[in-house]
């Protein structure tokens, strides 16, 4: 009796206590990090932008800083595209150098850019194959090694991150990257992952590489999205935008800065989110495994830098591009009309920067002569707008201005006395006299056809086109024939040295001054 | 794509950037002397940013 009167209020006192430690762990709160980056392009080096006097970016301190706030919390490293493209230290090695320092700064999940496709589809399997962390994209259909979404446990919280990417890359990059790929409408995908996901998860993260705008959109249609980490517009968002319940973030670009987003959860909800974005600057610690992947591709850099392509059989002249026709403006300009497959290139002058001597032609020779980040694209003039390009061209010759044309597959003669605008006289393409209402697909590089030094005709001729169309995978457009922005001019005019080994390009009478 | 530079509207290939604007829009030379481009948020945007149909980006 005494005894069933003691143990009665310690068993009803331990009832209450485990009522209240059930209760409390039900509102136990969780606090989780997500570190980010996008758009790195294979900025592994610091360097300094446009119009800023200082260096920003430098992967090793990144890293550093990742380490650093890693250690203070649970947290989630991704990684929001085109990590693999852009900088020669990432393009020189096919975006090998880019996962391997990704994969010593441990990143957890990371999605395909429009970019990363940019290799072919072969290199890009390798590359993920090379990483240690999946690489996503859900709307990706015909590319079996990307997974469509990734689930992490967090300190005792389901994370999971779904990948999608722009339906524009198939126009963003070569037809060939992306032949028998699929790139669905990512608002679609996401709803159908959220809705197979979202129950068995606690907090749902898009990875998305759609650019902010879109990832606006997405998170007006699509509930169920707690957090968008973004990239491919390059975005600096400095404090994370709220749309609806879905916070979406994005860290500018080339690593400049680290995304830090900090999320605190109760009970399955998000109660509260902070964002900041670091600046990386390559003056802090750096992350020695890292600094040295780093190191070691760059010394490769310079390596190739050195390495022989081929052999010039005579002096090839860049000096000499804004003032008249020379051989190596009829070198670059054969080679852009070759692999768009145009009937005519025409690019400034101001292109090509610098001579090669006769012998041996190294990289560091052709990356000084095409040293701009320029593509090739090849779109469709009337024969009319042919002669008001060329007109154009040699419309400030007297001032040695950057715009004198150089050309393949057209001739022409021009007056330099004659009155601006009405200079050019014949023009012959493919040996016949230029039409003027026929169309003529003319390959450039992507600076002249945005209009740059002030060449207008590929900018009107692309606004009076209709749209284009992604159809089986490729880009289809009424008078744009070609884009191919993942690949930068320099490098398309080193392969083809490559291929010929010797290159002994001649003027031929393709610019006639006549009197 | 028509885009809009400070609401002046230039016309782009499909897959241009901030960067090809800035060059329709004759502005790329105020970018290497230090100005900075912004989306319609507010928010500073990279030259290599992807546009989108009828987007606004200014030059300040």
């Amino acid at each position: 009796m005494f005894q069933t009167k003691r143990v009665k209020p310690i068993l009803i006192f331990c009832f209450v206590l485990l009522i209240a430690a059930t209760l409390a762990s039900c509102t136990t709160q969780r606090e989780v990090r997500i570190l980010h980056i996008n758009d790195f392009h294979g900025f592994a080096d610091g360097y300094k932008p446009y119009g800023s006097d200082e260096i920003q970016g430098g992967l090793a301190e990144l890293a550093a800083r990742a380490d650093e706030l890693r250690a203070e919390k649970p947290t989630l490293f991704l990684a929001a595209g085109d990590m693999v493209q852009g900088n020669n230290w990432a393009n020189l090695f096919q975006g090998k150098s880019s996962i391997e320092a990704m994969n010593a700064m441990n990143f957890d999940a990371m999605v395909v850019g429009n970019h990363e496709f940019d290799f072919g589809q072969a290199i890009l399997k390798e590359r993920i194959g090379e990483a240690n962390f999946p690489v996503l994209g859900a709307n990706v259909i015909g590319l079996s090694t990307l997974k469509p979404y990734v689930m992490k446990d967090l300190d005792g919280l389901t994370i999971t991150v779904i990948g999608v990417v722009t339906g524009d890359t198939p126009v963003t990059t070569h037809p060939k990257n992306v032949t028998g790929l699929q790139f669905l409408p990512p608002e679609d995908t996401v709803t159908k992952y959220v809705r197979e996901l979202r129950g068995k998860s606690d907090i749902v993260v898009v990875l998305s590489h759609l650019g902010f705008s879109a990832d606006t959109d997405l998170a007006k249609k699509v509930d169920g999205i707690d957090v968008i980490v973004g990239g491919h517009s390059h975005t600096k968002v400095e404090k994370p935008a709220l749309v609806g319940k879905t916070f979406i973030v994005q860290a500018f670009e080339h690593g400049k800065v680290l995304g830090v987003l900090d999320l605190t959860v109760e009970n399955g909800r998000i109660i509260q989110a902070s964002s900041r974005l670091e600046s990386i600057k390559p003056i802090g610690k750096e992350n020695k495994e890292v600094a040295a992947i780093v190191t070691r591709y760059q010394r490769q850099v310079d390596a190739v830098m050195n390495e022989t392509v081929g052999e010039a059989l005579a002096d090839l002249d860049g000096a000499n591009v804004r003032l008249q026709e020379t051989n190596l403006g009829n070198l670059v300009t054969d080679v852009m009309r070759n692999v768009s497959g145009a009937d005519a290139a025409i690019i400034n002058g101001g292109t090509i920067r610098t001579s090669i001597k006769q012998g041996s032609i190294r990289v560091s020779n052709v990356y000084a002569v095409v040293p701009f980040d320029n593509y090739i694209v090849a779109i469709k003039l009337t024969g009319r707008q042919i002669r008001d390009t060329l007109e154009h061209g040699v419309s400030a010759i007297e001032e040695e201005e950057g715009r004198f044309p150089q050309v393949s597959g057209l001739i022409f003669t021009y007056d330099r006395k004659g009155p601006k605008g009405k200079r050019v006289k014949e023009v012959f393409i493919a040996g016949k006299p230029l039409v003027a209402d026929k169309e003529y697909t003319v390959a450039t590089n992507d600076f002249l056809a945005a209009g740059g030094d002030g060449y207008k005709a590929f900018g009107d001729s692309v606004k009076s086109s209709k749209d284009y169309a992604v159809i089986g995978g490729a880009m289809k457009g009424e008078k744009l024939i070609y884009s191919d922005s993942g690949r930068w001019l320099r490098d398309v005019v080193m392969d083809y040295i490559k291929t010929q080994q010797t290159v002994s390009p001649k003027v031929e009478g393709r610019i006639k001054e006549v009197r | 794509m028509k885009v809009f530079v400070n609401d002046r509207e230039v016309n782009l290939i499909t897959g241009m950037t901030v960067k090809h604007a800035l060059i329709a829009a004759s502005l790329i030379d105020e970018i290497k002397q230090g100005k900075k481009v912004y989306d319609e948020m507010g928010h500073e945007i990279g030259p290599g940013g992807a546009l989108m149909e009828g987007s606004k980006i200014y030059v300040k």
